[in-house]
């Protein structure tokens, strides 16, 4: 139910597990998805998102929280007396804390971040997954990834012979 | 090497002659070729992935010990895809071989590819030298890359190539990337020569939303299909092109949403005559300061100059410029609120009704408080912008001698300046050199300006080399004046810059429309403070 408080637009974000997020309108449309949803008036009542469960969704509404660009009397104000290069730093140092989660949840918030389309959010969390592929063997990147070689030996040997400028 | 190879309207066998005769070799040509594309690949747009800086971050970065479940196989092919695309192209395609599941990922993610990653040191070690060989693995490469992915690429930087080795492949790469849909394109040929000429074709590139070109000689525009064009073109930058004015002209004519044109370095002296309808702002650097002409550009919102050459004769044909000033004329730009960093004394400026220019709101402008015409010309730029917010004065040291000095009484005897009076918020003075013509005009400010509510000054560290004792003799008349705004903040910093150079110009955020003062950098928050007492 969107509703008002403290001359805020409040937006309802449901999890398919029955939980309930009251958030402002400005921190959802953080994510392009939910953007869309209320610029074409589909957000009336309340937005399930499907997919994402509650835990993952409160972590991703916190992250929305902290990047939503401030804005009124007083974010001109500290943009004054702050310099934006500090901000930035400030988030950085906020991003690293946040992103220390398991494998897991690390997954499902690439996930959620995919869906919701939050592109700080997707740059953020598929980042640790962009340095193991950069850099490593194969061999490296199946095993941090827990991905198995399915490939017989000389489909291998073919795929590498297609791209070989890759592998040089 | 042959005559035909011409750098800034020389050709290479006189240029080689000139310098030989002034004790210099090849080696120094070579030099200054480097520096050339030393400044365009600092300026070119970064590729949007880069290779991991170390491969330990990759290892420590995993927070808990890696589970048996492959879970990354199990997210979306969207999400995949989303992944491959933001690897270097190598590792991308590399990621093929992992495993079935990400077999067909590289070639339906969009292509993103920057030939200095296709480097053995993945461009770690910066520019190549001039006069090395070319490094023909990675043109070889880049053909073997742009034939490969179906395409759409999403990106493509080429800088890395000598392509007058290479014009077989700059043929077909154009070919290649306007049939496959490029949307980003950097492109610079690695000198020598400087004038290759670049194909026409680029111009079949339709899909291109962002065009960087450098060191090439554009397309004969007379050649050019009449329809061509580029339709989706918002951000396009030139980098020590040799055209005519009649070639910008014709790009900027075919690009009808074009918003951010960035031009560095100009063969000849650049005359740039604007009628263009959607251009919100323009960035002009290293060029040979001549006459820009905004006739009619009803979205310009900013226009920046940096870094001119307006006194080395050496590379402008034997010609000096330094006693010709360039003109600035402002005709119909609504829009425009940020100008700078304008240079009276050097440049002469004129405003289309009554000689004014109401838009602007912030100005930058860089004044030899050394050179009393150049102060003298201060009051009638200032009275051109008659509701001015935020002024960014750059005091600029002179090499000669000082040609006298500007006091209190000129300014006060030249008659009201509008903005300082009624308008002026904001004024930000960079390295103050303790001279007395500085003092006066901050002392004027501080003694006129009405609605004053910042006034930052940043004292240049030569300043304090006789003791601070002598910063604040200097500063006496400012820290003394009788305030006419009284909630006015005067704030003191110590300059961090040691060279003297003073303002940072940082081109990203200048076209970045968010950041609303791109002057305001805020350098001098890194140096400690002054007291005002």
């Amino acid at each position: 139910m969107a509703t008002r408080e403290a001359g805020k637009k409040m937006i309802m974000l449901k999890s398919p597990d029955g939980m309930e997020f009251e958030v402002e309108e400005a921190v959802a449309m953080e994510s392009q998805t939910i953007r869309k949803m209320i610029e074409d008036d589909c957000a009336d009542t309340a937005i399930l998102i499907p997919n994402i469960n509650s835990k993952i969704l409160s972590r991703v509404i916190e992250y929305c929280n902290k990047h939503v660009p401030t804005t009124g009397a007083t974010g001109a104000a500290a943009s004054d007396t702050v310099a934006p290069a500090a901000l930035a730093e400030d988030l950085k140092i906020w991003d690293a804390e946040f992103i220390k989660v398991n494998r897991a949840t690390r997954f499902n918030l690439i996930q959620a971040a995919s869906y919701l389309n939050i592109k700080g959010l997707l740059d953020l969390t598929s980042q640790t997954t962009i340095d193991t592929i950069s850099d490593n063997s194969l061999e490296e990147i199946r095993s941090f990834l827990s991905t198995k070689n399915d490939y017989l030996p000389e489909e291998e040997q073919t795929i590498r012979r297609e791209n070989q400028w890759a592998f040089q | 090497m042959d005559d035909s190879h011409v750098i800034q309207g020389i050709s290479w066998g006189d240029m080689v002659a000139h310098m030989e005769r002034g004790g210099m070799d090849r080696g120094m040509v070579y030099f200054g070729y480097n520096l050339i594309l030393h400044y365009v690949y600092s300026y070119l747009p970064d590729p949007p992935v880069s290779p991991s800086p170390a491969a330990t971050l990759s290892l420590s970065a995993a927070p808990s010990p890696p589970d048996a479940v492959d879970r990354i196989s199990r997210l979306p092919d969207a999400v995949l895809r989303d992944i491959v695309s933001r690897l270097p192209a190598k590792d991308a395609a590399r990621t093929a071989a992992l495993a079935s599941r990400w077999r067909p990922l590289w070639r339906s993610a969009p292509l993103t590819l920057a030939d200095s990653h296709l480097l053995p040191d993945g461009g770690a070690g910066g520019q190549l030298v001039i006069g090395a060989a070319s490094p023909r693995a990675v043109t070889d490469a880049v053909s073997r890359v742009l034939a490969a992915h179906p395409g759409p690429f999403r990106c493509v930087h080429l800088t890395r190539s000598t392509m007058e080795e290479h014009r077989g492949e700059m043929a077909r790469w154009l070919d290649i990337l306007a049939a496959k849909g490029v949307q980003e394109l950097v492109f610079v040929n690695r000198p020598l020569p400087i004038d290759l000429r670049l194909p026409a074709t680029i111009f079949s590139c339709a899909s291109l939303t962002r065009l960087h070109l450098g060191i090439w000689r554009l397309p004969d525009t007379a050649a050019v299909p009449r329809a061509a064009r580029f339709p989706n073109l918002r951000e396009l930058g030139l980098y020590w092109n040799s055209m005519e004015d009649r070639d910008l002209d014709f790009m900027l004519e075919r690009s009808p949403v074009l918003e951010s044109l960035f031009i560095m370095g100009f063969q000849s002296g650049l005359r740039l005559r604007l009628v263009n309808h959607s251009i919100r702002c323009i960035q002009l650097g290293f060029s040979f300061a001549e006459d820009i002409d905004v006739v009619d550009a009803p979205s310009l919102e900013r226009l920046f100059q940096f870094a001119e050459l307006t006194d080395s004769p050496k590379m402008n044909n034997g010609r000096s410029t330094r006693k010709r000033s360039s003109m600035i004329k402002i005709g119909s730009a609504p829009k425009l609120r940020v100008l700078g960093y304008l240079k009276p004394g050097e440049q002469e400026l004129a405003g289309s009704k009554e000689n004014i220019v109401p838009s602007v709101q912030i100005l930058g402008i860089e004044v030899q408080f050394g050179v009393r015409n150049a102060v003298k010309k201060v009051p009638g730029f200032l009275r051109c912008f008659p509701n001015l917010e935020t002024l960014h004065v750059h005091s600029h040291p002179i090499s000669e001698e000082s040609t006298g000095k500007v006091n209190v009484k000129f300014w006060q005897d030249g008659g009201p300046i509008k903005c300082i009076l009624q308008s002026m918020k904001k004024v930000f003075f960079y390295e103050f050199r303790g001279s007395r013509s500085e003092a006066a005009f901050l002392k004027f400010v501080a003694e006129k300006a009405r609605v004053l509510e910042q006034m930052v000054v940043v004292v240049a560290i030569e300043c304090f080399s006789l003791g601070d004792d002598n910063v604040r003799v200097k500063l006496k008349p400012l820290t003394s004046a009788k305030w006419n705004s009284k909630a006015c903040r005067l704030e003191l910093f110590k300059s961090p810059v040691t060279d003297g150079s003073g303002h940072a110009y940082n081109h990203e955020l200048a076209s970045d429309f968010e950041f609303a003062d791109p002057f305001d950098l805020k350098y001098y928050k890194r140096a400690e403070r002054i007291s005002v007492s």
